[in-house]
């Protein structure tokens, strides 16, 4: 990307929200894109490539949906032209869980849910724009006191080695190596699990549940691996 | 009749013999021909007679000695025996075969009644429905003149009158419709006929509805002329339509409320998004007005009173929505595990403003196992009796937050909100936040009691079921 400033595309069909986005967000230092709906969204996206897209989800002409779907499916063509996928946040409304969880399985990368603050929206742009310009995550995962250690299968929470079994290891893994990004429960299936079709939820929150109190210290309370509600985890810790 | 015209026909038989000179094998054979044809139209009186006078005018005109009974050869009389004996047999067989030839017809004819009343229970139409309308194809097709559809309370009679087909209803006997509901037989009672000189009367059968062992109804019918095996065979039938007409409701109804299931869902989806859409715009704008206006004190603070106003705004549209959508019965709640500790800091963090310049004290007991609730209702309750608690203290008094394993009821997690205001009665009227959070820890499978805490104030105390892992 030869862009200094990052470039975001903000699609919303209610004008208040898309203008007082578009303000705050360039105040805040990024140069932004708007569009009314799905289809002009997509045609947008196409012409500019923007760094990131925070999209609504129930549109007129094309929804969120669809334009997650475009997104994706631009990358796959044209493989050779991005080094990295685009982040997309979803802008959901509570009420529809179902819908936010169906986004994220289809390839959004985050979401914040209506009525949301500017300050949780730019929280989770800045994340996201981190994460989308590293390449591949390194052999070790390193957060304030917790060091994981992908190739030698160690964890280090403060001063103490913590154990765990492979299983852990590989949700934990998973979630660290996608910090402050929403994991749902079918994705953690599908990696931890290679989507072995006996494999609930329950298995996986039974996991997280023994995870959380060999890893956390004070597993009431969790540091480290969040619960996000009707979607699966977020790993909270930020990466040094 | 039928008795004389056996021997006439032999009479007859014997005039026509003599004249074309038969001798007594050949009129033998002649008379055994025409009992076999007596009896085959008089049955048996006919073809007894027939025989008889044909052993008698056998005897008299070809055996010898002719014009007495007298017989002259002994084998003749055993000639004569065999030929009354064989004519006997034959007519038995003629009168058996006849009979069975007689239940064949009435069997094809009750299996045509039931076929008919069939199709006509079943195929005519897209709904023969009105139950009445069946009860009439059914007594009509039994030849009823009359009757009374009597439905079972548990077949959707309950509230409904006796439907009542044709002219003269048959008197309805409770006391028979009680033996007929325990026996469950077709059951026939004689009705006397009035004002006619006829003896006897006219026969009224109570027809039990049965399916599969249930009982649906009695159909009372007068002057049915089928066979008890048809009646019951026609109650069985007609029970089906009343079974079928009731699915046909029920599933008409269930249609009805999917339907209103799914405009209730839309509804309050549109409801949702339009109370919501102008709440985030009001989010958006108020922060970036706070932004640029924080150097001037009066803004500052009549901007803070707005946030604080707006984000109460936006808990109690949530509140009711949620309450909306469980009463709408399109929202079931989804429990998930959640750790105590996360609830109670989401909770602090969605009030902000109200929790600003309040301490606040968080206890989870050592071990304390996750809830088993809907994280975003069980943050609302949290929410609403945070928020109730802190209305309730004096300015600064310290509010507390405590979890633990519910030492009364193993597998329940309880959660206290505790505070230093005036104590249960106040906290009751200070209501709707209370009210919503009520319903929802009900929806979520707990209990909300308030109790006066000691040395003052409340303690709101939820029971909330544990994760069912450890």
């Amino acid at each position: 990307m030869t862009r200094t400033v990052p470039l975001l595309l903000v699609i919303d069909d209610d004008a208040v929200i898309r203008e007082s986005l578009a303000r705050e967000l360039s105040l805040a230092g990024y140069e932004t894109l708007t569009a009314a709906d799905g289809e002009e969204g997509k045609e947008l996206f196409a012409r500019h490539s923007p760094d990131l897209v925070i999209t609504d989800l129930a549109m007129p002409r094309a929804d969120g949906m669809a334009v997650i779907a475009a997104v994706r499916r631009g990358e796959q063509g044209a493989a050779h032209d991005r080094s990295e996928r685009t982040p997309v946040i979803v802008l959901s409304v509570r009420g529809e869980e179902e819908d936010k969880v169906r986004a994220l399985d289809l390839g959004a990368d985050d979401y914040v849910t209506k009525p949301f603050s500017l300050r949780e929206l730019l929280a989770r742009v800045r994340s996201q724009l981190r994460r989308s310009g590293r390449a591949g995550a390194p052999d070790v995962l390193r957060f304030p006191s917790l060091e994981i250690d992908r190739a030698r299968h160690t964890v280090t929470e403060g001063e103490r080695d913590v154990r765990l079994t492979p299983t852990e290891f590989a949700i934990l893994e998973l979630l660290a190596s996608h910090a402050g990004k929403p994991v749902t429960l079918r994705q953690i299936i599908a990696t931890v699990w290679k989507g072995a079709p006996a494999t609930t939820q329950d298995t996986v929150r039974v996991h997280v549940g023994s995870l959380r109190r060999k890893l956390e210290p004070d597993p009431s309370d969790p540091r480290y691996i969040g619960t996000e509600p009707w979607v699966g985890y977020r790993f909270l810790a930020e990466p040094v | 009749m039928v008795w004389l015209a056996g021997p006439a026909a032999v009479a007859l038989l014997t005039l026509f013999a003599r004249q074309v000179g038969a001798n007594a094998t050949a009129a033998g054979v002649l008379y055994l021909v025409l009992v076999l044809a007596m009896t085959g139209w008089g049955g048996w009186p006919a073809g007894v007679m027939a025989s008889i006078a044909a052993t008698v005018c056998l005897d008299v005109f070809f055996i010898p000695p002719f014009g007495t009974l007298d017989i002259a050869d002994p084998g003749d009389v055993a000639a004569l025996a065999s030929f009354l004996a064989a004519s006997f047999v034959a007519a038995r067989l003629v009168v058996r075969s006849r009979r069975q030839a007689e239940e064949a017809d009435v069997r094809r004819r009750e299996v045509e009644i039931l076929y008919e009343l069939c199709f006509g229970l079943f195929t005519a139409g897209q709904r023969p429905g009105v139950l009445g309308e069946a009860a009439a194809r059914t007594l009509s097709t039994l030849g009823a003149r009359a009757g009374v559809l009597v439905l079972a309370p548990e077949a959707g009679g309950a509230q409904e009158e006796p439907h009542v087909i044709g002219e003269g209803q048959p008197p309805l006997d409770p006391a028979a419709l009680e033996r007929v509901r325990d026996l469950r037989s077709v059951l026939e009672t004689v009705e006397m006929a009035e004002m006619t000189e006829t003896a006897g009367g006219e026969r009224v059968v109570y027809i039990p509805l049965l399916v599969g062992g249930l009982f649906d109804g009695v159909l009372v019918a007068r002057g049915a002329a089928a066979s008890r095996k048809v009646l019951e065979s026609a109650g069985r039938l007609l029970a089906l339509a009343v079974e079928r007409e009731r699915l046909l409701t029920a599933s008409a109804h269930l249609a009805a409320v999917r339907a209103s299931d799914a405009l209730k869902t839309s509804l309050l989806r549109a409801v949702s998004h339009d109370l919501r859409t102008p709440l985030t715009a009001m989010q958006l704008t108020l922060e970036g007005l706070r932004r640029h206006l924080a150097g001037i004190p009066e803004a500052a603070a009549g901007l803070r009173d707005l946030a604080r106003e707006q984000e109460r705004l936006t808990r109690r549209i949530d509140n009711l929505l949620a309450l909306a959508r469980l009463e709408a019965g399109v929202a079931r709640p989804h429990p998930e595990d959640l750790p105590a500790g996360a609830l109670f800091r989401s909770a602090r963090e969605s009030l902000p403003l109200v929790l600003a310049d309040r301490p606040v004290e968080v206890r989870v007991a050592r071990g304390c196992p996750d809830l088993w609730v809907d994280p975003s209702l069980a943050l609302e309750i949290l929410v609403n009796l945070l928020e109730n608690a802190a209305r309730a203290a004096p300015p600064g008094a310290l509010l507390e937050l405590i979890a633990g394993p519910d030492p009364d009821a193993p597998g329940q997690v309880r959660l206290e909100v505790l505070d230093r205001g005036p104590g249960v009665p106040a906290a009751v009227k200070s209501g709707l936040g209370l009210q919503i959070a009520a319903g929802l820890t009900a929806a979520n499978g707990g209990t909300l009691v308030l109790l006066d805490r000691p040395g003052g104030g409340t303690i709101a105390r939820l029971t909330l079921p544990a994760a069912p892992y450890a």
